[in-house]
């Protein structure tokens, strides 16, 4: 845009439309990618459409027919209705909770460790980051086996204070609970990563602008440092959410969807709609129903994802 | 506060001195991050004492052990499966990591320099479209591959996770919108085409963030579990997180000490990668995000 005034021997119109004019040897550059998205993105997803409304489960594998809504009405009003309910409940606070939590906490880490005088802060970091860099299926699994009631070191542990045994992986409540902290464990780092990130990229004379003014620490916070991690940290919420919304591992690694409910054997206290979706066509070989989860699934975070990411603006082209 | 540090600068000679209030500021500040590394470390060396425990419980309640052994490494190595599987994940990280880098680099750079229909609105549909992973057509593979007769293949975990990202491909134009557009302009006065531009000058500079992506995607396929386990049926194709998964559910059920070494063995490298590494993405995702 600042070419225009230094150019005045091309008039702004002009110059408009030498900038608008497409370049069709983009798409030599594009084609490898997008064909690739195209068969191997693209394509399983139409086809687990198609499935989601036909009757293709292990006893009509080579001889399904189309079933119209049959499935998603089963799962809405049906016979799946019980069985999915606390599940789809379970995975939206499973995703909220996860991902404001590593928000916060990161957030909050992060201001502690931009203390100016605290010299020693980037060891402080490299420190805490570790259990995000750690592969973190190897985490949760290895936190499978911390967490065992019997013989985990956790409960060793608290012991040694005189903590009896908590039943970690094996209750419903506590189940769901080591499901949040194992994720914030190892998710919040990143939050906090990202956030001192933002804050050290905060223009150092806003601040002397502030203080100038007459503004303290926590005016300065607010109406400083506030807008301008919103700004970089609210866009990585969303996917952040999509992400944990169908974070499998984070379930299926630490309590493969257990314990198991009384009522239903297709999906147990801490299974998510995706670990449920799993289970449905690969323990249970019904794929018309795990098909129409996924499509459901789908839908839902499609729409939360569109609506924040046109609210934020996050990802349109300023032109 | 800040009146009481300068009012009395004969009494602290040294400039860098506090006014009472920050100094209780950092010092809590300070207790509040040393728990939180406390946090950070526990679990990770309570992995570290099984791995170098005698026996087969994982925990003796003692923080200090009283003899150490490096047996359940030697037992890893030479009577498990677990070099198998460290090499099909190899295998499989390597080729994800080279497809990703041929896909990213070229599109980025069309969504960074060139003009096209789709441009505004291609690469927010397709992080939209990315936002359903394909572990959630599962379904689809699975009944694909079962009437195709193509699982348990290695080669075909690989094409199935193969496609472009677009994730990759907004981080990377994030990088390269910050290339000043007066190198490509100055390459065009000289002559040169929209190829020449991007193989001497666009590609030659984007080398650290395609470093980046190919490290992510290399150490994201270590993550990989859902897939991996429904094409992946044999042990001798196990990739390292099916094996480790196997490990604890299967044959080698309640064998923590074993397992704690592969986690270690298996996640010590990965980790140093990481966090070698994570500057970068860091710094990507916040340029990515401030740009416009």
């Amino acid at each position: 845009m600042a070419m225009m005034t230094a150019t005045p021997e091309v008039s702004p119109a002009q110059k408009k439309k030498t900038r608008r004019k497409n370049q069709p040897v983009a798409y030599l550059y594009l084609g490898p990618a997008l064909i690739s998205i195209a068969i191997l993105g693209i394509a399983p997803l139409l086809y687990t459409v198609y499935i989601a409304f036909t009757n293709f489960d292990m006893y009509h594998f080579t001889s399904y027919q189309f079933v119209g809504l049959q499935n998603f009405i089963d799962i809405i009003n049906g016979p799946y209705l019980s069985v999915f309910e606390p599940v789809f409940v379970w995975t939206i606070v499973f995703a909220v909770t996860t991902t404001l939590a590593n928000y916060l906490v990161g957030l909050f880490v992060a201001v502690l460790l931009n203390n100016e005088h605290m010299k020693e802060s980037n060891i402080y970091r490299a420190i805490l980051i570790v259990p995000w860099a750690v592969p973190a299926l190897i985490t949760q699994l290895s936190w499978s086996n911390l967490l065992n009631k019997d013989y985990g070191p956790i409960n060793q542990f608290l012991h040694l204070f005189g903590i009896h045994a908590i039943p970690w992986l094996t209750d419903p409540f506590w189940a769901k609970i080591s499901v949040l902290l194992v994720n914030l464990w190892l998710g919040y780092p990143y939050m906090m990563s990202v956030s001192l990130g933002a804050l050290q990229a905060v223009p150092k004379d806003l601040y002397e602008a502030a203080q100038i003014d007459g503004a303290n620490w926590w005016q300065q916070f607010f109406y400083v440092t506030i807008p301008a991690i919103w700004k970089i940290t609210i866009p990585l919420i969303i996917p952040s959410f999509a992400f944990n919304f169908n974070n499998f591992n984070a379930i299926y690694a630490l309590t493969q969807g257990g314990p198991a409910r009384p009522d239903t054997q297709f999906a147990g206290y801490t299974d998510i709609l995706i670990s449920a979706a799993y289970k449905m066509s690969l323990t249970f070989n019904k794929f018309e129903i795990a098909a129409a989860l996924s499509v459901m699934v789908f839908i839902l975070v499609g729409v939360i994802s569109l609506i924040q990411m046109k609210a934020s603006g996050a990802f349109q082209e300023a032109d | 506060m800040s009146s009481l540090a300068t009012s009395a600068p004969t009494l602290s000679p040294k400039k860098k001195s506090l006014a009472p209030g920050q100094r209780f500021v950092l010092w809590v500040s300070r207790i509040i991050v040393w728990f939180f590394i406390l946090l950070a470390m526990f679990p990770i060396y309570f992995v570290l004492l099984a791995s170098l425990k005698g026996g087969q419980s994982f925990f003796s309640g003692n923080l200090f052990p009283r003899s150490i052994t490096l047996q359940n490494y030697w037992a890893l190595l030479t009577q498990t499966s677990f070099l198998t599987w460290m090499k099909n994940s190899l295998i499989v990280g390597i080729l994800l990591g080279a497809v990703q880098l041929a896909f990213t680099a070229t599109s980025a750079y069309a969504f960074s320099r060139m003009r096209f229909f789709g441009r505004k609105y291609g690469l927010m549909t397709l992080l939209l479209l990315q936002m359903f992973p394909n572990a959630l057509a599962v379904s689809a593979i699975l009944a694909v591959l079962t009437q195709l007769n193509l699982l348990d293949n290695l080669y075909i975990y690989v094409l199935v996770q193969a496609g472009g990202s677009a994730f990759n491909i907004w981080l990377l134009k994030g990088y390269l919108d910050t290339i000043p557009r007066e190198l490509d302009e100055a390459a065009v006065m000289d002559g040169a085409n929209s190829m020449q531009i991007y193989l001497r000058i666009i590609l030659p500079l984007s080398v650290p963030m395609l470093v980046v992506i190919f490290l992510f995607t290399f150490i994201g396929s270590f993550n990989e579990f859902l897939l991996g386990s429904t094409i992946l049926q044999s042990p001798s194709n196990y990739t390292l997180p099916i094996g480790l998964f196997q490990f604890i559910q299967g044959q080698f059920a309640k064998n923590w000490t074993e397992f704690s070494a592969a986690a270690l063995l298996a996640a010590v490298p990965l980790t140093v990668l990481y966090a070698v590494f994570q500057k970068w993405i860091v710094s990507g995702l916040v340029a990515g995000s401030v740009k416009g």
